[in-house]
């Protein structure tokens, strides 16, 4: 559902990211993990279309991003929590996203209940919100099209430890329910708890991939990343 | 599939809700309330010939002609304030379409903004009339205000362009605001500076709009002055921000 065919992104000749290939599919939740800077956030701004490959190509439900008619409606995104007017409510954000999408009223209301706001907390400006605040903010965003593919950057950032099991539990039913998850971290046990599949970048390129299992090899999972990505920092130095 | 494409119809009503949503946004349009109502009104107490209609309307003409370029630069810069360019341009991935649907409300304001003005006119003018036992001048020639509304257009346009181009709001203002008088000093420079005013300060080159004094160097000077400050500086800024890299 979710492709990078061989994907590159240089910037002033650095490689943010090198010949990144991997799939996504429907009804699993698939975890980009790497080291902060190690390309994630760059590989999905690719992904939706904002930011250009210098080589190769990524696509969703089998098209380029930028070509999908609604994107809105097939793929949810959250590329960055912080990313919102501080001076709006919570509840405008959402409603914007529903005017846009041609959804009715009623569906905004729907999403700050799936995430968790209260009625109170929608109407506050969100310049006010904690950073959890803004990641519940940020999901709804996101599944307002109830999108079958969902691309998330650090979604877990800012979230407390009840906020994290929320999120869990949100995404194994929209996986369960045939949604194609794709979510970054940095975060090691977040991604083991949360994921069915992992994909580990470090220095712009894929280091592995495969399930939980596969990966940690008998060892843990921390191991193999630690190894992982002081391997690819070696070899880049 | 073309038929399912998020209609202009909706990136527009997105955008002009965007210009009403925020609390900065509503204290913008609230000082532009507030400075027509003053202006018109106080022009109207202390004027010592009998009231026009036109020129008390006009009046409002001084802190448009400051808060809806500021307006223009404030909404195609926002998204890069407060980087919600990843949200919208995620939703909307043809950036062109976006960037058209954020140009209008600005320019949609402008023409409000002068409706507005003549309609508090329009009592002040009866008013003040009336106090003084004088005759009032109602009539408006169509041309001069056609003319005034695309004045105010315009210079909103500028904002937007200047803005778009810059992708800086405090950046933007500055230039906006520097042009006045610069371009005062640039006439001190001899006949060369004067030349140079005469064909690019958007301030005197739409004058003919105003009083209809039209000939083809007029014309001339109007279409340069109009594609250096503002068609220019606007299709390099959407060229620009329909290619860059976002985020």
């Amino acid at each position: 559902m979710i492709e990078f065919h061989r994907v590159s992104k240089a910037y002033k000749g650095v490689k943010a990211l090198d010949e990144v290939s991997f799939s996504v599919r429907p009804g699993g939740i698939t975890g980009f993990l790497g080291p902060n800077g190690a390309g994630k956030s760059t590989a999905l701004r690719v992904l939706t279309g904002l930011c250009r490959p210098t080589s190769g190509s990524a696509t969703v439900l089998g098209r380029a991003y930028a070509e999908l008619d609604r994107p809105g409606y097939d793929v949810g995104t959250l590329l960055d929590a912080g990313a919102h007017h501080p001076g709006r409510t919570g509840r405008e954000v959402l409603t914007l996203g529903a005017l846009l999408l041609g959804l009715p009223k009623k569906r905004v209301d729907e999403v700050l209940e799936l995430v968790g706001l209260t009625v109170r907390e929608g109407r506050r400006t969100v310049g006010g919100y904690s950073l959890g605040m803004r990641q519940r903010l940020g999901i709804g965003h996101a599944l307002l099209g109830r999108p079958q593919a969902l691309i998330l950057d650090e979604p877990a950032n800012g979230l407390d430890p009840q906020g994290i099991q929320w999120m869990r539990g949100l995404l194994r039913d929209l996986a369960d329910a045939g949604c194609a998850v794709l979510l970054s971290s940095h975060l090691l046990h977040e991604v083991e708890q949360v994921a069915d599949h992992i994909v580990m970048i470090g220095c712009g390129r894929v280091l592995a991939q495969g399930s939980v299992a596969e990966l940690a090899r008998g060892r843990s999972l921390e191991q193999t990343f630690l190894d992982l990505t002081s391997d690819a920092d070696r070899s880049r130095a | 599939m073309t038929a399912h494409r998020i209609a202009f119809r909706r990136l527009l009503v997105a955008e002009t809700r965007k210009l009403f949503d925020t609390r900065s946004s509503m204290i913008m349009t609230g000082i532009l309330v507030v400075l027509a109502l003053a202006l018109i009104i106080g022009r109207g107490v202390t004027m010592s010939e009998p009231p026009k209609l036109f020129t008390l309307a006009g009046t409002a003409a001084i802190p448009f002609g400051i808060l809806l370029p500021v307006l223009g630069i404030l909404t195609v810069t926002g998204e890069w304030s407060h980087r919600t360019a990843l949200t919208t341009f995620a939703l909307e991935p043809r950036r062109a379409r976006v960037l058209a649907a954020k140009c209008l409300p600005p320019l949609g304001a402008a023409v409000v903004s002068c409706l507005f003005a003549l309609l508090i006119a329009v009592p002040v003018t009866a008013v003040t009339a009336a106090a003084r036992g004088v005759e009032a001048t109602w009539s408006i020639s169509p041309q001069s205000l056609m003319g005034w509304v695309a004045v105010m257009a315009l210079t909103t346009a500028q904002g937007l362009a200047m803005g778009l181009l810059l992708l800086n709001a405090p950046a933007a203002i500055v230039i906006f605001m520097a042009g006045p008088p610069l371009w005062g000093f640039v006439r001190q420079l001899g006949t060369a500076g004067e030349t140079l005013a005469d064909w690019l300060d958007v301030n005197t080159t739409t004058n003919p709009l105003m009083d209809g004094d039209w000939n083809w160097v007029a014309f001339a000077r109007l279409a340069t002055s109009v594609a250096v400050w503002v068609a220019i500086p606007l299709a390099l800024g959407a060229l620009r921000v329909t290619r860059k890299d976002i985020g």
